[in-house]
């Protein structure tokens, strides 16, 4: 039965993932493609703007994500802010970034709301050479998912009694509300917020569709170079990717060590401020409600653009809504790509959550280390690096090209956040429950029916919401597993933003936006729990 | 340093939690409020440190050392607190707790007074050690020595004793209760254990949002 309950999740998730990382080795002794690719003139300045980008965002999103909790916690404002954030993580990286490049555009609905004029201002505000609307992208898209890794500490059942205590206790010796934060809540707060951002760093610098979009051209982002080597029919340029792949691996490795490096140095100063003694610090309330009301404007308008683009035939500078609105755009949306992705995204979160599922039930909770590290890898390695390993797994087992293939592919990132989302709840489930339903003559299946499924219907039903959204958002893995055969909506999407038309780029990207936001809508609505 | 409770009463939804109560605690002095649970016990303190949040309506006033705590919050009321658990911040050392409430000043007084602190806990060497490798007697007594060296005005005691073996809660109310009197603190607990009771303290009683005296 053990062994029988691992295989799903092993034999469809974990063993492709192990083959496709080892597929990366061959590459790495392939001497004419590191030289290749060492000799390439974009290497180092796409390497610097990479981690440049990578890094900058992930500052910028972390400072305004603590700014939040610690001005808006324990606010009237917190649950509004809560429910922005779910709103913000529904909505896919790549429509953001169109959405944001139609945004900040010359002709775009900032330069017509603030400037003005009888032709647009001359900005190099989309594409830039700095990368900064890239890094200014990365960096609102990330904050409602640190908001919400940073709501799951401070509201998890004991902890957060414990922290509230804390601080209570912190005020009894003295400090003020934010001096409270800073040195009770924001440390073991900034513990759990490691490997959240370990991942959105190693996104920001890795990310191949947004940098596409938004990102610069001369030199791109490396990830973009990686991109087109990639795609490269010729073997000697698909090689010279992959280790180029490796090299920005190894990178990323470099500058977490550096960071993990410099806070051990830092310890003393921080403990110092930390026990500096009593502050009468006061929380950040008025900054962080301008500072949220700001994200929220930002992911609201970058929404609010796309429809009216959609809908817009012509929209001439400097109006500031379109004349006229028709349906035409819309009706021009092929329907192929969006059922393969409803198709992909059901198939991959109902698998994954399934053998999840059956993982949790068979298998001792000493052995989740396993799945769970590895789902973590899968996550912090750059999305290139298993894409190109999964491409040479498949290539000769002739998958690449397949349905198949395709599934295997969105299944990799959606069993490992599916994993790791499920794994806290399903775990600190109070056995003493089903313990008691089979006292009452429930057979075993009945009262796992019967009892646990109701009681951990929320978390199941938010992780197949993350995990639907995921698959949703896939572009690199399955552009290179598709082989030109099978289009899905991000794929359509990339290709169109690079094109002219406006109207038809803004109904793909809401196309790729609206089953997520239906996806999370539902599993709040549906989760909700029936006895509260 | 008196702490003086004047016509103290708080509401819960329109009903009367405690009903209006005034009180002063001399210098030195451990006053214990005992009531069954739920009767309202932690509340009052909670609204003497100033944390006290809605849904409960309050009126009266208390005050310290002659001065008025209406509006102050917490940090500023230089109110002194135990819990029912330790509640050491676990991110920081024995001795790094200590310092956090301790006032700003210089280091090396600051870092003297913690192994002074330290030793009258008979807790030297303890310092650099996280709080979790303590004992649970241990913890409570770092507990009392973090309050004590915030220098507070007043100590509020919520059920201090509660989570310990009974050997333990005997050596420790004698700690705790020496330690408050010497530096005349004036010093409210609640709890609902007799044996907790201070001998020669006085003792209130709260029953039907009343308080008396027993």
């Amino acid at each position: 039965m053990n062994r029988l309950g691992a295989a799903p999740l092993a034999l469809l998730w974990a063993l492709p993932l192990l083959l496709s990382l080892a597929m990366l080795l061959p590459a790495a002794s392939d001497g004419a493609a590191w030289h290749m690719a060492l000799a390439h003139p974009q290497l180092w300045p796409a390497l610097a703007l990479s981690l440049a980008t990578g890094a900058v965002s992930t500052l910028i999103a972390l400072a305004i994500s603590l700014l939040l909790i610690g001005g808006l916690s324990r606010s009237a404002m917190w649950n509004r802010l809560q429910a922005v954030a779910a709103t913000g993580l529904a909505i896919p990286h790549l429509a953001f970034a169109i959405g944001f490049g139609f945004l900040i555009m010359p002709s775009g609905l900032i330069a017509r709301l603030f400037v003005g004029g009888d032709a647009p201002p001359y900005w190099v505000s989309v594409q830039d050479p700095w990368g900064v609307a890239l890094t200014l992208a990365l960096a609102l898209k990330e904050v409602p998912f640190l908001l919400t890794a940073g709501f799951a500490v401070l509201s998890r059942g004991d902890a957060a009694a414990r922290l509230r205590a804390e601080a209570r206790t912190a005020a009894s010796l003295g400090h003020a509300p934010g001096s409270a934060f800073l040195r009770v809540v924001l440390p073991p707060l900034m513990k759990e917020l490691r490997w959240p951002l370990v991942i959105v760093f190693v996104y920001g610098a890795t990310v191949v569709d947004m940098a596409l979009v938004l990102g610069p051209t001369q030199p791109p982002t490396l990830a973009v170079v990686i991109w087109h080597a990639l795609n490269n029919a010729e073997p000697m340029t698909n090689g010279m990717g992959l280790v180029m792949t490796l090299l920005l691996t190894g990178a990323l490795a470099i500058v977490l060590a550096a960071v993990a490096l410099l806070k051990r140095a830092g310890r003393n100063a921080t403990h110092r401020m930390l026990t500096a003694g009593p502050s009468l610090l006061q929380r950040p309330r008025a900054t962080a409600l301008v500072i949220g009301l700001a994200v929220t404007a930002m992911l609201a308008l970058a929404l609010l653009v796309l429809v009216l683009l959609s809908l817009a035939p012509r929209w001439p500078y400097p109006a500031l809504l379109p004349a006229a609105v028709d349906a035409s755009a819309w009706m021009a949306v092929s329907p192929a790509p969006l059922w393969l992705s409803l198709l992909l995204a059901l198939a991959a979160t109902a698998v994954a959550v399934a053998s999840t599922v059956l993982w949790f039930e068979t298998q001792d909770r000493n052995r989740d280390r396993w799945v769970i590290g590895l789902a973590l890898v899968a996550l912090a390695l750059p999305q290139l690096a298993s894409a190109g390993g999964q491409y040479r797994l498949l290539l000769p087992l002739g998958l690449t090209g397949t349905l198949f293939g395709l599934f295997l592919a969105h299944l990799t990132p959606v069993a490992a956040y599916v994993l790791i989302v499920l794994a806290g709840p399903y775990r600190a489930f109070d056995g003493r429950y089903i313990a008691a339903a089979r006292a009452l003559a429930a057979s075993q299946l009945s009262a796992w029916a019967r009892v646990k499924l109701p009681l951990l219907k929320a978390p199941l039903l938010i992780a197949a919401a993350i995990g639907f959204a995921v698959s949703i958002a896939q572009f690199v893995p399955a552009q290179l597993i598709a082989a030109g055969r099978f289009s899905t909506l991000p794929m359509e999407a990339v290709t169109l933003a690079s094109g002219g038309n406006r109207p038809l780029t803004a109904a793909f990207a809401l196309a790729l936006t609206v089953p997520p936001l239906v996806a999370f809508l539902a599993a709040a609505l549906l989760g909700r729990p029936r006895w509260r | 340093m008196a702490l003086r409770l004047e016509t103290v009463s708080i509401r819960i939804g329109g009903q009367p939690l405690i009903a209006p109560v005034s009180l002063i605690v001399a210098p030195g002095e451990t006053v214990t409020l005992m009531g069954a649970s739920g009767s309202g016990k932690s509340t009052l303190l909670s609204f003497i440190a100033g944390d006290l949040t809605s849904p409960f309506t309050t009126s009266g006033n208390v005050s310290l050392d002659g001065n008025s705590l209406d509006g102050l919050p917490p940090e500023t009321r230089r109110i002194g607190r135990l819990f029912q658990d330790d509640l050491l911040f676990p991110h920081l050392t024995v001795a790094e707790n200590l310092l956090f409430g301790m006032p700003r000043g210089p280091r090396p007084e600051r870092l003297a007074k913690v192994e002074a602190a330290l030793a009258e806990a008979e807790l030297s060497g303890f310092g650099d050690r996280p709080p979790h490798t303590l004992s649970g007697g241990q913890r409570a007594r770092v507990s009392l020595m973090r309050a004590l060296v915030a220098e507070p005005h007043a100590m509020l005691l919520d059920e201090p004793f509660n989570k310990l073996d009974a050997e333990l809660r005997q050596s420790l109310r004698s700690f705790v209760f020496e330690h408050i009197a010497a530096r005349r603190i004036p010093c409210l607990m609640v709890t609902h254990d007799m044996a907790d009771v201070p001998a020669n303290g006085r003792l209130l009683l709260l029953k039907h949002a009343t308080v008396t005296h027993a």
